[in-house]
C-alpha cells in the first residue's frame, strides 16, 4: 500500500469521525493561537516602550531625589510616587548646567489640578519647568510661543497647553491670550504644543506647562524639584556626565561618599539608555506573564488533544483489530494514524497561527486605543515555533502511540478491547 | 492445507478458562467443514486460531505447512488478506462507514487497482443480495443485513479459505439458504469452507462435521446425505 493510498485511507477515517477530528483540531488551534497572540503582544509592547524612550533622545540623563534602591528600579514608579525627599533644588539644576558635558538642563515639578475656562473644567496634570524642557524633549510650540527665562524668573502666570487639553478647553476658539484658572490663580495661555501622543502610559497631549517657579510657589507651595533632565553634549560623554553630576550633587548636598556607594546618596542619576534597559526588563516580566498564560492555554489544548485521542482508543483499537484481520500490516496502520495526526496538527497549526496573528493584531489595536499608544503589531516567530512544536509533538505522540500499541496486539485481542 | 495438532487454548484469569483442550485434525484443500457444538464449547476460539487471528497456548497449528510462529507480521497480514476470508460471529463492521466501503476494506490492503475494487465490492454485495444498500451505514441495517455485509467482505477478495462463524445465525430460513447456496457454490469452485453453526440442518449442507464439546472433538464425520441449499430454495 503506497503512502498516497495511506493518505486516502487516513482522509476517509478523518471524515468518518468528523466530531473527533474537529475537537482535536480545536485543541491544537486554541493552544497555538493563544501562544502566538500572547507572545506577539508582549513583544510588541516591549518594542513600543523601549522605542519611545529612545526616540526622546538618547543623550538625556535623569536626576531624581531619593537614594538608589535596588528593589525599586522603575523610573515610572519613582515619578508616580510622591517623592518625600526635598533636597533637589533649582540651584542644583543651574549648577548641573555649568558642567562641561552638559548642553541643556530642565527642572521639573508636577501636580494634578482642575483647570477652568469659562464653564469648562477639567482635571489635568500640570508640569512646572523652564523653556529648556521643550528643547530637551524636542517638542515644538506650534501656536503662540513658549514662556521665556525671564517669565520663569518673575514667576509669571502664563501657561503652554498640550494639544489635546487645548482642544478640550477651547474647541475651535483661539486659546492664545485667553485666561484659564488653575487653583484659584489666573493664567494667561501663551502657546499650544504640537501633538505628541502617549509615552510610558501617559498622554503627553493632556499636560499643561507653566514656569517652574510659578508652579512651586502658587500651585504646589514647595521649593524643591521632582526631577531634573540634563542633556549631554554627545553620546560619548554620557558616562562622564553621569559621574560628574553625582560628584557635583554630593558636594552641593554635603554628602560624604568617597566610595561612590549609590545607596548613600539622596538622589539618583540615570541615563536614558539605562532607563530604557530597565523598562525593557520590566516589559520582559510582562511578556513572561503573557507567555505563562499562553503556556497554560497550550497545556489545556494539549490535554484536550490527548483526551480526545485516548478516549477514541477503544473504538480505534477495534478498528485496528479489524483492519489487521482483513490484511493490514503494522506499517499500514502506523502510516494511516501518522497521516491522520499530521493532517490534524497541520490544519490546526495553520488555523492556530492565523488566529493568533489576528488576535495579536486586534489586541494591539485595542490596547493601543485603551492606553493611547501606537502599540506596534508584532509577530513573534519564537511563539509560532513554540506553539506549533508543542502541538505537533502532543498530536503526534498521542495520535500514534495508542495506535502503535494497538497494532502490536493480535487482531482478536484488538477486536475484543474494551 | 490445515493441520492442527493437540491445540490448547487457555485464557488466563483468576480462574483460567480452558477453551480448547487438545484438538487435532486435518483439513484438505476443497473441503467444506461444519464445526458444531454447544455454546461455549470453543468453536469461535478454534476459528480464530485457524484464521491466524490468535495464537494457541500450546500445540501446533499449520496453514499450508506454516505455523503462526514461523511467519512475521507482514507475511501473516498477506495470508489473511489473500488466502482467508473471515465472517465474525459479531460482524465487526466499521461504524459510520458505508456498506460499500466496509466491503472494500480487505481490498485496500491488497494492491488491487481502485476501479477494480469498486467493481469487486459491488459484485460481492450482489451475491449476498444487498445491491440496494450500498450507501447505507451499518446502524441503518437489520441484523441479517449486517451479517450479509460481513459475508460480502469475507468473499470480496476471492480467498482460498472462508471461515464463517454462524453466518446464518440471524437470518430467516430463506436468506440463510441463500447464504448457504453461495458458500456451496464457492466450495464447488474450489474454495475451502469452514463453517461454525449450531443448526443441524445447516451443518448437513457441509461435507464433513466436526463436533466439539468442552474444548475437545467428540465426533468427526463425513456427511452421508448432504443437503443442497438450492434444493431448499426451489421448494
Ligand atoms: N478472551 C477470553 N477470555 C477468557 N475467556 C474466554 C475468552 N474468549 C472466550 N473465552 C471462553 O472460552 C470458551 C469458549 O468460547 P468460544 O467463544 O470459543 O465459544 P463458542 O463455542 O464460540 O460459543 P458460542 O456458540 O456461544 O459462540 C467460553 O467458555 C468463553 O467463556
Ligand atoms: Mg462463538
Amino acid at each position: 500500500m503506497s503512502i498516497l493510498y495511506s493518505f486516502k485511507v487516513a482522509w476517509v477515517a478523518l471524515k468518518t469521525n468528523k466530531v473527533r477530528s474537529f475537537l482535536t483540531i480545536l485543541g491544537i488551534v486554541i493552544g497555538i493561537a493563544a501562544v502566538v497572540a500572547m507572545m506577539s503582544l508582549g513583544a510588541g509592547a516591549q518594542h513600543l516602550i523601549v522605542g519611545q524612550i529612545m526616540s526622546m533622545g538618547s543623550n538625556n540623563i535623569f536626576i531624581e531625589p531619593g537614594a538608589f534602591d535596588p528593589k525599586k528600579t522603575s523610573i515610572m514608579e519613582a515619578r508616580m510616587e510622591e517623592a518625600e525627599i526635598k533636597t533637589l533644588k533649582i540651584s542644583d539644576a543651574q549648577a548641573i548646567k555649568n558642567l562641561p558635558e552638559i548642553e541643556e538642563v530642565a527642572p521639573f515639578v508636577i501636580g494634578v489640578e482642575k483647570v477652568i475656562y469659562k464653564d469648562v473644567s477639567k482635571k489635568v496634570t500640570f508640569i512646572g519647568t523652564t523653556p529648556a524642557a521643550h528643547i530637551i524633549e524636542a517638542t515644538e510650540v506650534t501656536l503662540g510661543r513658549d514662556f521665556t527665562e525671564a517669565e520663569v524668573k518673575s514667576q509669571a502666570r502664563v501657561a503652554v497647553l498640550g494639544y489635546k487639553i487645548a482642544q478640550d478647553l477651547f474647541g475651535n476658539e483661539n486659546p492664545i491670550g485667553k485666561i484659564i484658572r488653575i487653583k484659584k490663580t489666573n493664567f494667561r495661555v501663551i502657546g499650544v504644543l504640537e501633538e505628541r501622543g502617549t509615552q510610558t502610559f501617559m498622554d503627553l497631549d493632556e499636560f499643561v506647562y507653566v514656569p517652574v517657579t510659578t508652579a512651586q510657589k502658587l500651585l504646589l507651595g514647595i521649593d524643591h524639584l521632582k526631577w531634573i533632565v540634563a542633556k549631554a553634549k554627545s553620546k560619548d560623554v554620557i558616562d562622564e556626565a553621569v559621574e560628574d553630576i553625582r560628584l557635583l550633587l554630593r558636594e552641593r548636598h554635603n554628602i560624604y561618599n568617597p566610595t561612590g556607594d549609590l545607596t548613600k546618596d539622596d538622589f539618583k542619576v540615570m541615563s536614558q539608555v539605562e532607563a530604557a534597559n530597565i523598562l525593557s526588563s520590566v516589559m520582559g516580566v510582562f511578556t513572561l506573564f503573557l507567555s505563562s498564560i499562553a503556556a497554560i492555554a497550550l497545556v489545556v489544548g494539549g490535554i484536550g488533544i490527548m483526551n480526545i485521542m485516548l478516549v477514541s482508543v477503544t473504538e480505534r483499537t477495534k478498528e485496528i483489530g479489524l483492519r489487521k484481520a482483513v490484511g493490514a500490516r503494522k506499517k499500514d496502520i502506523l502510516y494511516q494514524f501518522l497521516i491522520e495526526a499530521i493532517v490534524l496538527t497541520s490544519v490546526g497549526g495553520v488555523v492556530g497561527i492565523v488566529l493568533g496573528i489576528l488576535g495579536s493584531f486586534f489586541g494591539s489595536l485595542v490596547f493601543g486605543k485603551m492606553l493611547y499608544m501606537q502599540w506596534k503589531f508584532f509577530i513573534s516567530l519564537k511563539a509560532i515555533v513554540l506553539g506549533v512544536g508543542v502541538a505537533v509533538v502532543v498530536g503526534l505522540v498521542f495520535g500514534i502511540y495508542p495506535a502503535r500499541k494497538a497494532s502490536q496486539l493480535s487482531p482478536i485481542e484488538a477486536l475484543r478491547y474494551e | 492445507m490445515i493441520e492442527a495438532k493437540d491445540i490448547k487454548k487457555i485464557y488466563p484469569g483468576i480462574v483460567p478458562t480452558v477453551a480448547l483442550d487438545g484438538v487435532s485434525f486435518l483439513i484438505k484443500e476443497g473441503e467444506f467443514v461444519a464445526i458444531v457444538g454447544p455454546s461455549g464449547s470453543g468453536k469461535s476460539t478454534l476459528m480464530h486460531i485457524m484464521g491466524f487471528l490468535d495464537r494457541p497456548t500450546s500445540g501446533v497449528y499449520k496453514f499450508r505447512g506454516k505455523s503462526i510462529d514461523e511467519l512475521d507480521d507482514d507475511q501473516l497480514a498477506r495470508i489473511r488478506n489473500k488466502e482467508m476470508g473471515f465472517v465474525f460471529q459479531s460482524f465487526n463492521l466499521l461504524p459510520r462507514t458505508t456498506v460499500l466501503d466496509n466491503v472494500k476494506l480487505p481490498l485496500l490492503y491488497s494492491g488491487i487497482a481502485r476501479e477494480q475494487q469498486d467493481r469487486m465490492a459491488r459484485e460481492a454485495l450482489k451475491k449476498v443480495g444487498l445491491s440496494h444498500r450500498l450507501f447505507h451505514y451499518p446502524n441503518q441495517l437489520s441484523g441479517g443485513e449486517q451479517q450479509r455485509v460481513a459475508i460480502a467482505r469475507a468473499i470480496v477478495n476471492h480467498p482460498s479459505v472462508i471461515f464463517a462463524d454462524e453466518p446464518t445465525g440471524n437470518l430467516d430460513s430463506k436468506s440463510g439458504q441463500q447464504i448457504m447456496d453461495i458458500l456451496q457454490n464457492l466450495n464447488d469452485q474450489g474454495h475451502t469452507i469452514i463453517l461454525v453453526t449450531h443448526e443441524k440442518y445447516t451443518a448437513q449442507m457441509a461435507k464433513r462435521i466436526i463436533q466439539l464439546k468442552d474444548g475437545r472433538i467428540v465426533d468427526d464425520q463425513i456427511v452421508a446425505h448432504r443437503r443442497l441449499a438450492k434444493d431448499g430454495l426451489i421448494k
